[in-house]
């Protein structure tokens, strides 16, 4: 495929021209790097010098999310988005998004597809991995064609997704999110969606917006529309493209869905999602761990996409609603070193896009739940009923004010496999017997030190940072003062840490016995 | 006809030196629930004819079904004693009436948890001991937990119509039966000395001892012969007791005792002349039908029936003419009220054990005199199903105070800690219940000495609590009860469909409430599992799930999963070391095996976190030869901190070392809990540190830092010192006949068991047998075993020890490589197993 195309570099030079930008950033994932000068140098030469141009790479979260930040250091005044994205709306600055154009076979695709079709009596719903999207007129008018021929009747439904648009515009879509979250909430009230108090109800129908002609699903930059008479269930899904994390997103918010996924490179079918299924169960183990947690740490894990302020604050009101304890944390793309500094936390609350929202390592000091989890483990009498979402911004329509319904049982956990209490936010005895309360504070106080240390430690016993630090075995300097005399100096080790000097003579000496 | 009220039960509630608590334990299918009948008869609740045969306490279908008990079931039982059988009672009494709170427990072993919850709220225990099988596993641990809890036994030799209608022995091997198993089960009782419980071995003489036919419903102890005697010889009743029993002969020519058999045809053994005999007689004249003959006997004894019964005949009229003659529930209601503990008498000693807080406070105080003015301090040992689906009774005895109906109360869980607020609910007593057979009745209040069942406490407490009243917050919970049985048998269970996830949560919520021992918990991988004692106790948990706990939604239940342990068979090949993430720290370690019996010993609870250093290292020093110095230096237990493996600082001179203990310790507990062969828990292991190189700026060696590579340091000298499985081991017995031996030995061969012992009971044709047999083997043991000995040999396990398994997990393809990559597999990990390069760095 040519460059020029490929890069889609007249539509860019359009966009930027109609936008009267003069200084754009364009942000490249690493695997595009390497091209990066040869757009920046082509789109030069077609803007001419009064547009300045900005190659940004590696950013500090998803290279799928618009990185803002890193634009706002040029001042630029729009992006331009090149491989794989997430679209996720961006906060403050206009982005164009250029996917890229991936190879496919339309007539293998278009064959396996029409196979599917007669081996299956559902509808089967199109969905496909956005650098394909350039690919979709043509697959559509070839299955049309080959359809029509070996089905004299119209047969099962097809329905293919629709690309929401390569364009996003902060100010058309959110100017502050809270206006955003109220215009979702309208159109969720205006779609004539009775049961608004209900919150199960509205959690169940999270992944789609009724409309009046049908229900609306977007994901991961599709859109698609189907009837309402049909469930999404109902259909069978056909995802175009690699097994990327865009794809994990379809298959775990549909995971009562058939899924069948064709891969444009090896031109095959493949039914099999045990893995993604795994997931799934993996992530609803991680809940129940989070609702003993006491200490939670929110990562926020972008600042692109727009709402993630709030849901950060949702989440601090959520935790402290349930009587725990939170931290908020910026560090970039979190690794086990970086979670290890914080070993008080017993769980962390991932706050990012949807496709980088999946953190799940066996490296890891403690669980990283998405906020959808959160909300399940921390929400009160909330239970997971199968549906699952990623996005976060579903999720802020989703928990609306929280029912605080009077505790009826006691939490059961079962992790620990048996019931568990948790810290009520207000105790209602304390008001009733002041003298009593004092009493139990007091005595609370003098009890904690009688608390062995590691089960604070260790076992997340720690209700606040604070106490965890007081549990820990050093407290400051070591004083060795034993005899006061100075001592003679010694001449120290030179050399680079990962193997001083006289390290190395010795590993030289004796190579057997160094290794 | 219930022949009580319930304000008649009430009254006698308060009268606690009328009460008497008591459970009725015995190995499996020795009687107890048939014995128990006869009790329940006698109160009046199931008809005297079908006594025996109704198995009153056995009320849940597939109890019925199987013929064996799964919960033990209390039953409050009221009595009216004659003035004349109470005068020989020396202890304080109010009155004629008596209260018997009956608890019957089941015999398998996979239920012995429900045997020890039962044990709690009693004070008594009837230990049923089949005359012919004697003393068997199941009878010995039951009878070691009793006294462990500081009950009060008594002994009933049952079955004895198989004496006289089955096997038809004569009255000295008869005697001589009786006398070994009455010996056998004195040696366990001798083994638990204790000053205060007093001697509790148990005589024929001195009244503890009831010899009885629960089926048929009669059973005597010595005073009943006694009393029947001692007027004939003009003797005194206990005199004449002691002639019935032991080596007393009395020849009837001579009409002399004496203390041997002086050889004459006529001289036999007092019991044999005037217990054994005169019973024999009494059975073979009903069982041939020589009625005139019968008539004439019965008359002597005092005994009339009614006209009706007159016409019975055979094994009717036997089991009608004994029940008149020797009553059961007369028998063993005088033997349990004159022998066993009221609450007032048995709380006394028992607080020592109950009692966790100080034994000087008041509540101690108020549980030591069984005081109703004082506090209240009750223990729930168990949950009941309620007969509204999914709601549970809390059963449990009120130690001091009353509970009463709408009082508040606070529930101290199993967790709570004195002074804070977790595991702590205030809540209210909807209603107080007691059980009067197969129905409950509510009454108004239960004071202490008496068990209770409560409504509207159950979804607060789990398995058990003490609970008190709303204002005392001083006091202490009661001791939690410690099981002999250990849930090592799991099963990952799911709903056929996605949706009724919900369903069974909540299923799962209920079923870890309905038995004491089976635990509910959820894998790593997201899987519910469901753990039990035993295969039989996992089925009967796994259908009250489904069919009572889920309201029928479907479940998808997988093999039994058996957990391991990872240990490792030498001392790491050579020093490992691993860099921190930042290349600037690293940390050198090995790990080696600990002595023998240490690991047993951390897990006892000898050796622990909380010892005073000193005393641990002379513990470590004296039975395991450790370093004094060494013994100091160890810095902690895991994995969950208490756990069989350690750390010990082995550096010396290491500059900031202190500093990343803590990040060290985490990281232990970390990886301590998932090994690295296949992610189950360490067992065994001391890892010894042994260099540290550390930054000097305490920024590059934080947490962050150290954490992950003492993980990884862990690992690393895990993987070079032989890594090696340890699986879960059973202790079997069997008990069988001669010829079912060889197929026992074949299926416990074919199942990697081997038997270690092999013994005759004395004087029967059975052999007892105790073989160790891998959990995992395990399954389908007892039908493959039953289908081997046509019936004959019938299987107790218990989780007995950790067994290593020589082949090399490491070496794809060997029994414990082939395990490995199965339980990885299950888990979802990568089925290779990581590198040890992974894990170990180079300088």
């Amino acid at each position: 495929m040519d460059f020029e195309s490929n890069y889609e570099i007249s539509r860019t030079v359009d966009y930027l021209r109609a936008g009267n930008f003069t200084r754009v950033a364009l942000q490249f994932p690493d695997e595009l790097l390497k091209d990066s000068p040869r757009v920046a140098k082509v789109l030069r030469s077609e803007l001419g010098a009064g547009v300045r141009l900005f190659v940004m790479a590696d950013a500090a979260y998803g290279s799928c999310c618009v990185d803002e930040i890193g634009a706002s250091h040029v001042d630029a005044e729009c992006v331009v988005h090149y491989g794989h994205a997430c679209m996720s709306p961006t906060s403050t600055l206009p982005a164009m998004f250029v996917f890229g154009k991936a190879s496919i076979d339309i007539k293998d695709c278009a064959d396996q597809m029409g196979h599917c079709l007669s081996s299956t009596n559902k509808p089967i719903l199109v969905l496909y991995g956005l650098e394909y999207s350039h690919a979709l007129m043509h697959l559509k008018t070839v299955v049309a064609e080959s359809t029509v021929l070996s089905h004299s009747n119209s047969g099962p439904m097809l329905n293919y997704a629709d690309v929401i648009g390569s364009v996003i515009n902060p100010s058309q879509d959110c100017t502050t999110e809270k206006v955003q979250i109220r215009s979702l909430n309208d159109s969720i009230t205006n779609a004539g969606f009775t049961s608004g108090g209900d919150e199960k109800k509205i959690l169940k129908f999270g992944n789609g917006r009724r409309m009046e002609n049908g229900t609306c699903f977007e994901l991961g930059g599709l859109t698609w529309r189907i009837p309402s008479d049909h469930k999404i269930e109902d259909y069978l899904l056909f995802w175009i493209g690699p097994e990327n994390s865009a794809f994990t997103n379809v298959v775990l918010t549909f995971n009562n869905c058939e899924i069948i996924r064709y891969d444009a490179d090896e031109r095959r079918l493949l039914e099999d999602f045990s893995g993604q299924r795994r997931i799934l169960k993996r992530r609803y183990y991680l809940v129940e761990k989070a609702k003993d947690a006491n200490i939670v740490g929110i990562l926020v894990g972008t600042l692109g996409c727009a709402g993630y302020l709030s849901i950060t604050q949702q989440m601090k009101e959520l935790i402290k609603g349930a009587g725990k304890k939170s931290y908020t944390l910026v560090m970039g793309r979190p690794n086990s070193a970086k979670l290890a500094n914080f070993p008080e936390c017993d769980v962390f609350v991932y706050v990012s896009c949807a496709q980088t929202a999946l953190l799940d390592s066996k490296e890891f000091l403690a669980p990283i739940i998405t906020p959808f989890e959160a909300a399940l483990a921390f929400g009160r009498g909330r239970q997971w009923t199968g549906e699952y979402v990623l996005n976060f911004h579903d999720l802020m329509v989703s928990c609306g004010p929280e029912a605080v319904s009077g505790i009826k049982e006691a939490r059961f956990s079962f992790i620990k496999g048996g019931y568990m209490e948790d810290i009520q936010p207000e105790e209602n005895g304390e008001h009733e017997e002041r003298s009593l309360a004092l009493a139990e504070t007091t005595e609370k106080a003098l009890n904690l030190q009688s608390q062995h240390p590691n089960t604070i430690m260790f076992k997340g016993a720690a209700r606040s940072g604070s106490e965890f630090f007081a549990a820990r075995s050093y407290q400051g300097l070591n004083r060795q003062y034993e005899n006061l005399a100075p001592q003679s100096y010694a001449i120290g080790r030179s050399g680079r840490a990962s193997g001083y000097a006289d390290e190395k003579m010795q590993a030289n000496e004796s190579p057997g016995a160094a290794v | 006809m219930v022949k009580f009220t319930a304000e008649e039960l009430r009254r006698i509630m308060d009268l606690k030196h009328n009460i008497r608590n008591m459970s009725v334990i015995a190995h499996v299918d020795h009687g107890k629930s048939t014995l128990t009948d006869s009790l329940v008869a006698a109160a009046g609740i199931i008809a005297q004819e079908v006594a025996g045969d109704v198995r009153m306490t056995d009320t849940r279908q597939d109890e019925a079904e199987r013929g064996i008990t799964i919960k033990s079931t209390g039953i409050s039982l009221f009595y009216e004693m004659t003035e004349e059988s109470l005068k020989n009672y020396k202890g304080e009494r109010s009155g004629n009436e008596y209260l018997i709170n009956l608890i019957d427990s089941p015999g398998h072993v996979d239920f012995s948890s429900e045997v020890t919850a039962a044990l709690r709220i009693t004070d008594g225990a009837l230990v049923v001991v089949d005359c012919v099988e004697g003393v068997c596993v199941q009878t010995e641990t039951v009878l070691r937990q009793a006294l462990g809890e500081r009950i009060r036994p008594v002994l009933t030799v049952n079955k004895m119509d198989r004496c006289f209608l089955e096997l038809q022995v004569e009255g000295e091997e008869a005697y001589q039966t009786f006398q070994r198993v009455i010996e056998n089960a004195n040696v366990i009782m001798a083994t638990y000395e204790d000053t205060l419980l007093g001697d509790v071995q148990v005589y024929p003489e001195k009244g503890t001892v009831a010899f009885s036919a629960g089926l048929h419903g009669w059973a005597f102890t010595l005073t009943n012969f006694a009393k029947m005697y001692a007027a004939k010889f003009g003797v005194d009743e206990s005199k004449m007791m002691e002639r019935l029993w032991g080596e007393n002969y009395f020849d009837p020519a001579t009409k002399k005792w004496t203390n041997k058999n002086t050889g004459s045809p006529t001289c036999k053994r007092g019991f044999v002349q005037f217990c054994y005999e005169p019973i024999k007689q009494i059975i073979s004249t009903c069982m041939n039908d020589q009625k005139d003959k019968l008539w004439a006997m019965l008359q002597k004894l005092g005994v009339t029936m009614k006209s009706e019964e007159k016409e019975l005949i055979g094994k009717a009229l036997m089991k009608r003419v004994m029940q008149t003659w020797l009553p059961a529930s007369d028998a063993l209601l005088e033997m349990m009220i004159f022998h066993l503990p009221s609450p007032a008498k048995a709380q006394k000693y028992r607080v020592e054990n109950l009692y966790e807080g100080p034994l000087d406070d008041i509540y101690a105080n108020a549980i030591r005199n069984c005081d109703p003015e004082g506090p209240l301090m009750l223990y729930v040992s168990k949950m009941i199903p309620a007969s509204d689906k999914g709601r549970f009774f809390a059963f449990g005895r009120v130690f001091s105070g009353k509970v009463a109906t709408g009082m508040k109360v606070r529930i101290m869980g199993p967790n709570y800690v004195p002074g804070q607020k977790k595991d702590l609910y205030v809540k209210s007593v909807q209603r107080t219940v007691i059980w009067m057979g197969k129905k409950q009745e509510s009454v108004e209040d239960v004071p202490c000495g008496n068990t209770v069942a409560m409504v509207g406490l159950d979804q607060f407490i789990t398995k058990n609590a003490t609970l008190t009243n709303e204002k005392e917050v001083d006091a202490h919970p009661i001791r939690a009860m410690k099981f002999s049985v250990s849930p090592v048998v799991r099963v990952a269970v799911q709903c056929k469909v996605a949706s009724d996830l919900p369903k069974l949560v909540e299923g799962l919520k209920r079923l870890a409430k309905s038995d004491p021992m089976v635990v509910c918990t959820i894998e790593e991988s997201g899987e519910h599992i469901v753990a039990g004692a035993g295969e039989l106790h996992l089925e009967i948990c796994l259908k009250d799930l489904q069919e009572d706990f889920m309201g029928g939604a479907e479940i998808v239940v997988s093999d039994p999963v058996v957990s391991f342990r990872e240990t490792v068979l030498e001392k790491s090949c050579r020093t490992v070391m691993s860099k921190s993430p930042n290349k600037h720290n690293r940390l050198y370690m090995e790990a080696r095996p600990m002595e023998e019996g240490l690991a047993e010993a951390i897990d006892e609870g000898r050796i622990g976190p909380r010892d005073d250093p000193k005393a641990r290292s002379k513990i470590l020093s004296e039975e395991f030869g450790w370093d004094k110095d060494l013994a100091k230096k160890i810095w902690c237990f895991g994995p969950e901190t208490t756990g069989p493996n350690m750390v010990v600082d082995m550096c010396k001179g290491v500059q900031y070392l202190n500093e990343i203990k803590d990040s060290v310790v985490a990281g232990f507990q970390w990886a301590s809990k998932e090994g690295a062969v296949a992610e189950e828990n360490m067992r065994g292991i001391c890892f010894e540190v042994c260099d540290v190189v550390l930054h000097a700026d305490a920024i590059h060696r934080g947490g962050g830092q150290v954490i992950p590579t003492a993980r990884r340091v862990i690992y690393a000298a895990q993987l070079t010192a032989k890594p090696r499985l340890l699986e879960p081991v059973y202790l079997v017995e069997i008990q069988a006949p001669e010829q079912a031996l060889g197929g026992i030995y074949g299926v416990l061969n074919q199942k990697r068991g081997h038997v270690f012992e092999e013994l005759q009971r004395p004087g029967t044709p059975l052999y007892n047998i105790k073989a160790y047999l891998p959990v995992i083997e395990s399954f389908g043991f007892s039908s493959t075993l039953r289908a081997a000995t046509s019936g004959q040999a019938f299987p107790q396990s218990v989780f007995d020890h950790w067994d290593i398994m020589s082949s090399d997990p490491l070496e794809p393809g060997s029994q414990a490589g082939q395990l490995v990559s199965d339980i990885r597999k299950r888990k979802g990990l990568k089925e290779q197993m990581t590198p040890l390069s992974e894990y170990e760095d180079k300088l």
